[in-house]
């Protein structure tokens, strides 16, 4: 590596407009009077192709080896200009923005001081650009056999679809069979497939491929390791393995309780759960004694529930269908936003169920062994109206898997007020956890209707896919580095690692440090500061680099 | 390990009056580990004296190192050079290091920028309890691995004093009644026999201060 | 001689490049305008910001620290938010310790779309800093 410094400073006009209010070529005479400045250009379009072609020319031909650029914001051009330097053979680390557009003329009205300030921005950028330092990549080898945690219909799917990816699958389920709740549903409105069918095509389907691994009455203990090099310990009935993934997913599903504080009233034998009444309908042949009417409850609590919302719909269609009852559902607000669930609604309505919309708590009371209902019908009358049903099924709030805190803690995933998994971002990383390599699909982190949860399961299988698809990762090495000589092993940057990104690792057959992993490591800077030794250094964003940006101060009037 | 925490600055400050060059010292063992004077506990330290003294008008300019652990006579050795261009040496170790530093240095005042609080363990992070109280004579077999003498409020050693409530300690109602906690351990190991023997009053000169333990060269 | 109604005060605004800086950039877009005395530095995450990077700040001149990151529960690094939010504290406390007022230093959350929020921090933060007037160690050298 060379010592020399050869900084190279490229000023963008953009496109003339900058140049009427800030003089380039005199700063231009400035910087290149600096002893390490080797070459400034000015230039009018470095957003455009034959601009960065002559950059990169430049660069070559003044063997520059730290780029300075001024210009527009970094969000915009950064990865286009790091691929011209790049190109030019210098690492892609070694490149400093002024934002001189955004940032500068086009926040500040006074053009005067917009440009006292765009040159103040240009000389921080080359301080900063002084204390760079050049990231090589590097090419990790990887496990990439992918964990898929819950045999429900999610993760069925998901575990065909990884298999369909060519990625050697494991699939634990903690009951007996596969399935889940699709064990459990009557029917799967609006999908015109019923449950039996769609689940026995897919478990046919596993059972004839070669690299789908299914283990029942099986649980996840522990995972130890970070992305490309998961062990993890599976009970599976009562012996204990182990097993090397690349990936996990997580698609455990959810629960459901009934909530008697709620309502102010207990179940009995007319007032039953949705779950109940499930499995009635599943196994309607039987039933001795049909309701001849039948109400819903919906969204007592006022979240607006898609799973609670579903599930009065789908089984209001499937009373219809099964006993041709009198039906009405009761409904604060109803959820339909997805894929064939405004036409699940009118089905409903032209299959003669009844909605009736409730502002307060309807009153609930039982009269002559049928359940008297007082509401007032906010939507259609107004007024207070008094309905009477044999049978009242209420919703019940979906609740988190029952080992999602033990593994949360276990794991170092995030959970959610609720207690679900907490995915990264809701709107950009939905089935990403906080951790590199473990994903999440389905009912376990979100309220989805059937289709949403399907959609799901394909994406984490691309998700896996796209971090395992070859047999090594290419990844940043020492972005973050620990230096083992300074590390007292005091185990806080190890604790304070949002994504479980730093391992123990023995130096020199003597003594432990941290050490940081890249392929988990996203840049983030916490353990830097946490580190009571200064042990650790970013190279992207060091105390030098930002100290640098500091100073000068301009003069104030 | 030993856990210490930062002075006052105030009291830190008048130490510190009237030396024109001092050297900041931080230790790379405990605490480094507590976070109370490590290499960047002592960057801040000298940070915040800089701004103090820039505002009061006053001339301070401040050296500043860590060494690995200032109980070792050898590795403050070498410090020779940087301490004679001081004027007065601030410690930011435990009470040991800075008593080491200034019996290396006879010449030059060492201050302690560190009170030395307790022996403990992280109980998460950021937060440090007091585990030991160095007695001298471990009863740790006794009472399943819980010490009474620090975490009973009162030191007792042969069980509960009437006062414990429900698991917590009536002198002080945030705290677990360590002997309701060492009577579930042992009862979780099968071995409440050990708490079926009386245990007469402790001799708590088990050691002579100051202590001193004296070997054979191995 | 500096006039004190000219008092232009050297504000240095740490901005996480997944909210703040962005909402910096959109201020920009809008031709929001908010006073040039304010220095973005750009950091991955707010998590970032070290006491010392604020300490230093003061040492170098600075009349004002801005520590601009995510919303609450909107960390792309879960605790970044949260941990600068302390780190803000702490340096409010250091800087009560040796006599400088710790409203120099203060920390907002906004997300990336939020350029009128972010002009209207840098106006408001401005004119307080102002009224407290340039840091008692500005340094002559």
């Amino acid at each position: 590596m060379d010592s020399e410094l050869r900084l190279g400073v490229f000023l963008c006009d953009c496109g003339n407009t900058l140049s009427k209010a800030i003089d380039f070529s005199t700063i231009k005479t400035d910087l290149e009077n600096l002893p390490d400045v080797t070459y400034v250009n000015i230039s009018h379009d470095l957003c455009l192709e034959t601009a960065q072609k002559a950059m990169q020319k430049d660069i070559e031909d003044k063997g520059v080896n730290r780029v300075v650029v001024a210009a527009c914001s970094p969000e915009l051009y950064e990865k286009g200009l790091i691929s011209v330097i790049q190109a030019a053979g210098v690492n892609p680390h070694l490149l400093s923005i002024a934002n001189i557009r955004e940032q500068c003329f086009w926040a500040h009205p006074d053009k005067t001081k917009a440009a006292k300030k765009a040159t103040t921005q240009i000389k921080l950028a080359l301080n900063r650009a002084r204390f760079l330092e050049p990231v090589e990549k590097t090419r990790i080898p990887v496990n990439r056999d992918v964990l898929v945690i819950g045999g429900g219909i999610v993760g069925i799917e998901a575990a065909l679809e990884l298999s369909n990816l060519n990625l050697k699958t494991t699939l634990i389920e903690k009951e007996a069979i596969l399935g889940g709740k699709l064990n459990q549903f009557p029917n799967l409105y609006p999908l015109q497939v019923n449950p039996e069918e769609m689940l026995a095509a897919r478990l046919k389907d596993i059972t004839e491929r070669q690299n789908i691994d299914v283990l029942t009455s099986a649980e996840l203990i522990d995972v130890n390791g970070e992305v490309g090099n998961f062990s993890a310990r599976i009970k599976e009935s009562n012996e204990e393995v182990v097993r090397n993934f690349g990936a996990i997913i997580f698609a455990s599903g959810y629960n459901t309780q009934f909530s008697s504080q709620i309502y102010g009233f207990e179940l009995s034998n007319n007032i039953i759960t949705q779950s109940k009444l499930e499995e009635i309908l599943k196994f309607s042949s039987e039933v001795k004694e049909i309701p001849k009417s039948v109400c819903f409850i919906v969204d007592v609590s006022g979240e607006h529930s898609r799973v609670s919302t579903l599930s009065a719909l789908r089984n209001a269609l499937g009373i219809k269908e099964k006993f041709g009852s009198e039906v009405c559902i009761l409904c604060r607000n109803l959820k339909i936003d997805g894929a064939g669930l405004e036409k699940l609604y009118r089905d409903c309505r032209n299959n003669g169920v009844l909605f009736i919309k409730f502002d307060h708590l309807p009153e609930i009371s039982k009269q002559n062994g049928k359940i008297k209902i007082e509401v007032e019908d906010v939507l259609v009358s107004e007024e207070q109206v008094s309905i009477s049903y044999d049978l009242l099924v209420v919703e019940e709030t979906s609740v988190p898997p029952p080992d999602s805190r033990f593994l949360s803690s276990a794991l170092n995933i995030g959970l959610d007020t609720q207690g679900f998994y907490q995915e990264n971002n809701i709107h950009l990383y939905p089935t990403a956890s906080n951790r590199e390599g473990i994903f999440f699909a389905g009912n376990c982190h979100a309220d989805l209707d059937l289709m949403r949860a399907l959609t799901e399961a394909s994406n984490v299988a691309l998700n896996a896919y796209q971090l395992l698809a070859q047999e090594k990762i290419t990844v940043e090495a020492e972005r973050v580095i620990v230096d083992p000589n300074k590390c007292r092993f005091c185990l806080t940057c190890i604790r304070a690692c949002p994504h479980h990104a730093i391992r123990e690792v023995e130096v020199d057959h003597e003594k432990m440090a941290a050490q940081i992993v890249d392929l988990a490591c996203q840049g983030c800077g916490i353990c830097a500061v946490v580190c009571p030794a200064k042990a650790i250094k970013c190279k992207d964003g060091s105390d030098e680099q930002i100290l640098s940006e500091l100073e000068p101060f301009g003069e104030h009037v | 390990m030993i856990i210490a925490e930062r002075k006052p600055l105030e009291d830190i400050q008048e130490m510190i009056t009237g030396y024109k060059k001092i050297l900041i010292l931080g230790c790379g063992t405990c605490v480094t580990i507590c976070w109370a004077g490590g290499e960047k506990e002592v960057a801040v330290l000298s940070s915040q004296l800089r701004l103090a003294s820039k505002k009061n008008g006053n001339e301070l300019a401040i050296l500043e190192d860590t060494i690995e652990r200032q109980c070792e006579k050898e590795l403050i050795e070498v410090l020779k050079d940087k301490v004679q261009q001081a004027d007065a040496v601030l410690s930011m170790a435990c009470g040991i290091g800075v008593q080491t530093v200034a019996e290396i240095f006879p010449d030059v005042p060492v201050y302690p920028a560190l009170n030395t609080k307790f022996m403990g363990m992280p109980e998460r992070e950021g937060v440090w309890v007091e585990t030991c109280r160095a007695c001298g004579d471990c009863f740790l077999d006794k009472t399943g691995g819980i010490c009474p003498i620090v975490r009973c409020a009162k030191g007792l050693l042969n069980g509960p004093c009437g006062g414990t409530n429900n698991g917590k300690c009536e002198v002080d109602p945030e705290k677990d009644c360590a002997w309701t906690l060492i009577y579930r351990k042992l009862e979780r190991q099968g071995r409440l026999d050990v708490m079926r023997k009386y245990y007469p009053p402790r001799n708590f000169q088990t050691v002579i201060r100051p202590g001193k333990i004296e070997t054979l060269q191995a | 001689m500096k006039i004190k109604g000219a008092f232009s005060p050297d504000i240095i605004a740490f901005c996480c490049a997944q909210s703040a800086y962005q909402a910096a950039d959109t201020a920009g877009s809008m031709r929001i305008s908010y006073p040039e005395n304010i220095r973005v530095i750009r950091v991955p995450c707010v998590g970032r910001v070290d006491v010392l990077h604020i300490l230093r700040a003061f040492e170098r001149g600075a009349d004002g620290v801005l520590v601009l990151g995510c919303h609450d529960e909107a960390c792309h690094h879960l605790s970044g938010n949260t941990r600068a939010k302390n780190r803000v504290q702490k340096a409010n406390t250091l800087l009560q310790e040796i006599g400088i007022d710790g409203k120099r230093v203060e920390m907002f959350t906004l997300a990336p779309n939020q350029g009128s929020r972010f002009a209207r921090i840098a106006n408001e933060v401005n004119e307080r800093i102002k009224e407290l007037g340039p840091s008692p160690v500005k340094s002559a050298d």
